[in-house]
C-alpha cells in the first residue's frame, strides 16, 4: 500500500501561555508573534504516521517495509527537521512544498496536497484530524472533496481488510461508528489510533502487541534519514490557485481568566451555580 | 500523598546542554570532520531529542520501581526488577548503546560530546538500569582495544549490541583499592585457554536474565606470575561457554552467584559475589596474546569508566536540582520576609524565601559548572580524535587535557552529586525525606559514585601523583595557560571583571599549591601528599569550573546584547541571566575558598596521621 501523510510543524502547545500578540490598531494584532517559540510536529499527524507505518509492515519485523509511506508538508526549510523526524521513524520519502505562512490558508494547502496526491499516487491519505495550533480540522475533508475520494474523519481504529477496503472505527458525537471505506480514501485520525490495538493489518500477526503511542526512531535510522529522499517543490510550480480565501483581520489573545471566589457554605455554592453560572 | 511509582520524575535541562555544546564549546567545529563525517548539527539535535524522549518515557518510569523491588537471587540466577529485561531489549533495538561505537562494529561513531549528553539523560532517568549496558559496553571496549582479531570478531558485535552482557571483575574480598592483592588464579590448559578459580566481589551487573550470555572480564594471576599488580592478566570468562569455532553460547561455565549485596542505593543494579571454578569447570580466554598485562589494560580502560561515573553524578544531581526547583516554586509556606510581622500576610512559594533561593542557586551553579567541565572534557576528546593524524600538536594538547580532567570529573562530579542531592532534600523539607518524592532515592543512589571506579582519594592521588607531572608537566601548564588567557582577556570587563579577579586569585593558589606538592615529593615529605590530595583536587576542580562558568557568562553577556527586544527574546534573555548569575555566585561564594584551602595546606598540618589510633577513642 502507498500512503501519503500530510504533516505540519506547529508551535509547541506547551508554549501556549507564552504566545504573544503584538497590539495593533483597534486592539487587534496583525499577527501572532512566533519568534522565540518552540516548534514540534503536530501530534495528530504523528499518530497518522504511526498508523501509516503499521499499515505497511509486519509488526514483528518492522525494518522490512512492505509498502511506501510519503510524508508531505507545506512550509519553509525549518520544517525539514520535522520531515526528517518522520523519515527516521520509518517513512520512506518526504516532500516539502515551499511556501511561507502568509501565503497559505487551509484551502490552498488542500489544493496543493491534491496536486501532490496526483504526483505521488497513494492508495490512502492519512492525516491528523486537526492541527493543534489552529484547530480548524478542515484540511482532510477539503482534500477529500477536491480529490473526489471518500473520507472518514476522527478515526480511532483502522483495519486493513486486504481487499482494497478499510474498516474504520470513528469517534462520533453519540458513540463510535464503524465505516467500511473503499480505497483510495482520505482518513483523519485521533490519538487512539496509535494505541496498541489501533491498527490491524494482515502481515502483522494478530498475536503481536504494539506498544501504545508513537514509536521511537532508532538511532541508526536517525542517521539514515538524511539519505532518504526529501523533495522540495515550489507552491507556484504546482499550478494551484494561490488566491487566499481566508483573510486574517487581526488577532487577540483570549481574555485572562478572572479570579475565583471562595464560597462559605454549600447553600451559597448551590445558589451561585444556579443563579450566576446557571449550571444547574 | 503516595505517588504512582511508575511515573517518570526525571527532568533535564536541554537548553543548558545546547548552550554548552554549541555556544560555548562549539562542537560544530568538529562535526562533519574526520571520524565524525556523518554527523551534523541536525543529527545531533535529533538524536538528543529522541534520547531525551527515551529517557523520560522508557527509563524514568522504572526508576522508583527498580529501587523498591531491588534484585533477587533464585537458584543461582539473578532477576532484576520488573521491566528491566524489556528495557534492555528496547535500548539495544533503539541503537542507544552503540552511539559512540565505531562503524566497523556497526555503531554510529558519534562524538563523545553527544554520547555524554545522551548518557546524562539515561543515567539520570534510571541510574541502576544503566549500569548493566554500561558495564557491558566498558568490557567490550577493553576487548576492542587489547583483544586479538579473532577475539574482536568473537565478542564485539554481540557485546556492543546487547546479545551478550558484560562485567568488569577486579575486586576481591581482600583486594579492593589494593587490586594487586588479587588471588584469583589462572592455569593454562593444553588448548590455550585457562582454568579460572577465585572469588570476585561487588561485581555490578554480575548476573541478570537479559541476555543469552554474560562475558566477565576477570583479573587473575597466572600460576607462577609475580606478586602484586605486575603479575595480573585479564581474561574473558563467559557465564556460558562459547564455542570457539561458531561463537555460539553453550553449557554453563561454572560461574556461580554466591550472593547479591543489599545496598543503600542503585538497588535495581545487581551487585554480585561471583565464584569462578568452584567445581573446577571454569574456563577463560586471555585478552590479547601476552600474560601479565592485566593492569595496564584495565588502566587504559579507566578513563572511560571514570568519566562515566562523573557523568552519573552530574545526571542525578541535575534531576535532583530540577525537581527541587519545581517543588520550591509550587509549595507555599510562610509570608515574604517583608511582612514578617503580619500574621495575615499572604503565604508565598518557598522559592521566594532567601535561603531557599540560595540553595537553588547553589545547586544550579554547581550542576551547570560540573556539566560544563564534563562537556569540556568530551570536547577535548573529540578535538583529539579529529586532530589526530593531521595536527599532532593539537592532538597532544587535547589528549593531555582529557587525562588531566578525568580525575576532576570523576571525583568532584561524584562528591558534589551527593551534596547537591542532600541540598535538594533540604529544599523540599520533610517531604524530601520521604519516598513520595524522588530526591531521597537520588541521594542514596549517588553515594556510590564517590566510591566505585577508584575511590575519590584514588582519583586525587592519580591527579597529584601522575597527572600533574604527566608529559613533563605540560598538561598542567596548558590548563593553567588556558585559564590565564581567559583572565587576561576579561579581568577589566565592566561586568565580569570583579568575578574574574576571584578566578585569578584561585588560579594563583592552585599554581602555588602544585609547586608545594612537588616540593613535598622532592623533600620526601610523603605523608603530606595523601592528606593534601583530596583538597587539591577540589581546589583545581573549583578553579576549572569557575573558569568555565565565567566563560559561559561572557558568552551570555555578548549574546544577550544581540537578542531581539521584548517578548521575542524574553526566554533566551532569562536563560542568559541565569548563566550570568550562576557564574557570579560561584565566583563570589565558592572560588574565594580555593585560596583559603591553599593557605590551610601551607600550614602542613599532619595531625590526622600524628594522632595514635588509640587516641581516637580512649575506651
Amino acid at each position: 500500500m502507498k500512503i501519503l501523510v500530510p504533516f505540519k510543524r506547529v508551535a509547541d502547545p506547551e508554549n501556549a501561555n507564552k504566545v504573544k500578540v503584538p497590539v495593533g490598531a483597534n486592539g487587534l494584532g496583525p499577527k501572532i508573534e512566533t519568534t522565540g517559540m518552540e516548534f514540534k510536529p503536530n501530534p495528530f499527524d504523528e499518530y497518522a504516521v504511526e498508523a501509516a507505518l503499521r499499515l505497511t509492515e509486519n509488526g514483528t519485523a518492522p525494518k522490512a517495509r512492505l509498502g511506501e509511506v510519503t510524508v508531505v508538508t507545506v512550509g519553509g526549510p525549518e520544517a525539514d527537521q520535522t520531515l526528517r523526524g518522520a523519515l527516521a521513524t520509518g517513512a520512506d520519502k518526504a516532500v516539502r512544498v515551499e511556501a511561507t505562512d502568509e501565503q497559505l490558508d487551509g484551502a490552498i494547502i488542500a489544493r496543493a496536497l491534491a496536486k501532490v496526491v496526483a504526483q505521488v499516487g497513494p492508495d490512502l491519505v492519512l492525516l491528523g484530524k486537526q492541527t493543534v495550533d489552529t484547530d480548524s480540522a478542515q484540511t482532510g475533508p477539503m482534500l477529500a472533496e477536491l480529490l473526489g475520494w471518500p473520507q472518514v474523519t476522527f478515526a480511532v481504529q483502522i483495519t486493513n481488510e486486504g481487499n482494497g477496503s478499510l474498516l474504520v472505527t470513528r469517534n462520533g458525537d453519540g458513540g463510535v461508528q464503524k465505516v467500511r471505506v473503499k480505497l483510495p480514501a482520505v482518513v483523519t485520525v485521533e490519538d487512539r489510533v496509535s494505541y496498541s490495538g489501533g491498527v490491524t493489518s494482515p502481515p502483522t500477526p494478530a498475536t503481536h502487541k504494539y506498544a501504545d503511542g508513537v514509536r521511537f526512531a532508532p538511532l541508526p535510522a536517525i542517521m539514515q534519514a538524511k539519505k532518504k529522499p526529501l523533495e522540495v517543490k515550489k507552491l507556484a510550480d504546482l499550478g494551484v490557485d494561490t488566491a487566499l480565501s481566508v483573510k486574517y483581520l487581526g488577532f487577540e489573545p483570549p481574555p485572562a481568566r478572572k479570579a475565583g471566589v471562595k464560597v462559605k457554605t454549600v447553600a451559597e455554592l448551590v445558589d451561585k451555580l444556579k443563579n450566576e453560572a446557571k449550571a444547574i | 500523598m503516595s505517588q504512582d511509582l511508575a511515573q517518570n520524575r526525571y527532568k533535564a535541562d536541554l537548553r543548558d546542554i545546547r548552550f554548552l555544546v554549541f555556544e560555548q564549546f562549539k562542537l560544530q567545529d568538529v562535526l562533519g570532520k574526520g571520524p565524525y563525517e556523518a554527523w551534523g548539527v541536525e543529527e545531533f539535535n535529533m538524536v538528543m531529542g529522541e534520547a531525551h524522549r527515551f529517557a523520560v518515557e522508557v527509563l524514568g518510569p522504572l526508576n522508583a520501581i527498580g529501587d523498591r523491588q531491588g534484585c533477587r537471587l533464585e537458584n543461582g540466577q539473578v532477576f532484576a526488577p520488573a521491566g528491566f529485561k524489556e528495557t534492555w531489549g528496547k535500548i539495544y533495538e533503539g541503537g542507544w548503546k552503540t552511539l559512540g561505537v565505531k562503524t566497523e562494529w556497526d555503531g554510529q561513531q558519534a562524538p563523545l560530546t553527544l554520547a555524554v549528553v545522551v548518557e546524562e539523560f539515561m543515567s539520570g532517568a534510571n541510574t541502576a538500569f544503566m549500569m548493566y549496558p554500561g558495564l557491558a559496553h566498558g568490557a567490550a571496549e577493553v576487548i576492542e582495544t587489547f583483544g586479538t582479531h579473532a577475539q574482536k570478531e568473537r565478542y564485539l558485535r554481540k557485546m556492543y549490541h546487547g546479545t551478550w552482557g558484560g562485567t568488569m571483575c577486579l575486586t576481591e574480598p581482600q583486594a579492593g583499592s589494593d587490586v594487586g592483592a588479587a588471588r584469583t588464579v589462572a592455569k593454562k590448559r593444553p588448548d590455550g585457554l585457562y582454568d579460572i578459580k577465585g572469588t570476585k566481589l561487588f561485581i555490578s551487573g554480575g548476573d541478570h536474565d537479559f541476555a543469552e550470555n554474560i562475558v566477565h572480564l576477570v583479573l587473575a594471576r597466572v600460576e607462577g606470575a609475580p606478586a602484586g599488580t605486575k603479575g595480573l592478566s585479564l581474561f574473558t570468562v563467559p557465564k556460558r561457554r562459547i564455542d570457539m569455532a561458531t561463537g555460539a553460547s553453550g553449557e554453563l561455565n561454572d560461574v556461580t552467584v554466591a550472593g547479591i549485596e543489599h545496598k543503600m542505593g542503585i538497588n535495581g543494579s545487581s551487585t554480585c559475589l561471583l565464584n569462578f571454578g568452584e567445581n573446577d569447570g571454569c574456563v577463560g580466554e586471555l585478552v590479547g596474546d601476552a600474560e601479565n598485562h592485566g593492569m595496564p589494560q584495565m588502566f587504559k580502560m579507566m578513563n572511560g569508566a571514570r568519566i562515566g561515573v562523573g557523568l552519573q553524578g552530574l545526571a542525578v544531581a541535575s534531576t535532583a536540582y530540577l525537581n527541587a526547583l519545581e517543588y520550591a516554586k509550587e509549595r507555599r509556606q510562610g509570608p515574604s520576609i517583608r511582612f514578617w510581622k503580619d500574621a495575615t500576610a499572604p503565604r508565598v512559594a518557598i522559592a521566594e524565601h532567601a535561603d531557599v533561593r540560595r540553595m537553588l542557586l547553589d545547586m544550579k551553579s554547581r550542576v551547570e559548572g560540573i556539566r560544563a567541565l564534563i562537556i569540556k572534557l568530551a570536547r577535548h576528546q573529540d578535538g583529539y580524535l579529529v586532530a589526530k593524524g593531521n595536527d599532532e600538536a593539537a592532538a597532544t594538547y587535547h589528549l593531555g587535557q582529557v587525562d588531566l580532567l578525568v580525575p576532576l570529573v570523576k571525583a568532584y562530579g561524584s562528591d558534589q552529586s551527593f551534596r547537591i542531592c542532600e541540598t535538594a532534600i533540604q529544599t523540599y523539607g520533610g517531604v524530601g525525606y520521604t519516598k513520595d518524592y524522588p530526591v531521597e532515592q537520588y541521594c542514596r543512589d549517588s553515594k556510590i559514585f564517590s566510591i566505585y571506579e577508584g575511590t575519590n582519594h584514588i582519583q586525587a592521588m592519580d591527579l597529584v601523583g601522575r597527572k600533574l607531572g604527566q608529559n613533563g608537566g605540560a598538561n598542567l601548564q596548558s590548563f593553567l595557560g588556558d585559564v590565564q588567557k581567559f583572565i587576561s582577556e576579561n579581568d577589566a570587563h565592566p561586568v565580569l571583571g570583579p568575578w574574574v579577579k576571584e578566578l585569578a586569585v584561585a588560579h594563583e593558589a592552585i599554581g602555588g599549591t602544585a609547586m608545594r606538592l612537588l616540593g613535598w615529593f622532592q623533600m620526601g615529605q610523603m605523608s603530606m601528599v595523601p592528606l593534601a590530595a583530596n583538597r587539591f583536587l577540589e581546589m583545581m576542580s573549583e578553579t576549572a569550573i569557575g573558569w568555565l562558568l565565567l566563560e559561559g557568562a561572557r558568552i551570555a553577556i555578548d549574546t544577550q546584547a544581540k537578542l531581539p527586544e521584548g517578548d521575542a527574546g524574553a526566554k533566551d534573555r532569562a536563560y542568559y541571566e541565569g548563566k550570568k548569575a550562576a557564574a557570579k555566585y560561584f565566583a563570589l561564594n565558592v572560588l574565594p575558598a580555593v585560596k583559603l584551602k591553599a593557605e590551610i595546606l601551607a600550614r602542613e598540618d599532619t595531625s590526622p596521621v600524628d594522632l595514635p589510633l588509640e587516641s581516637f577513642v580512649s575506651e
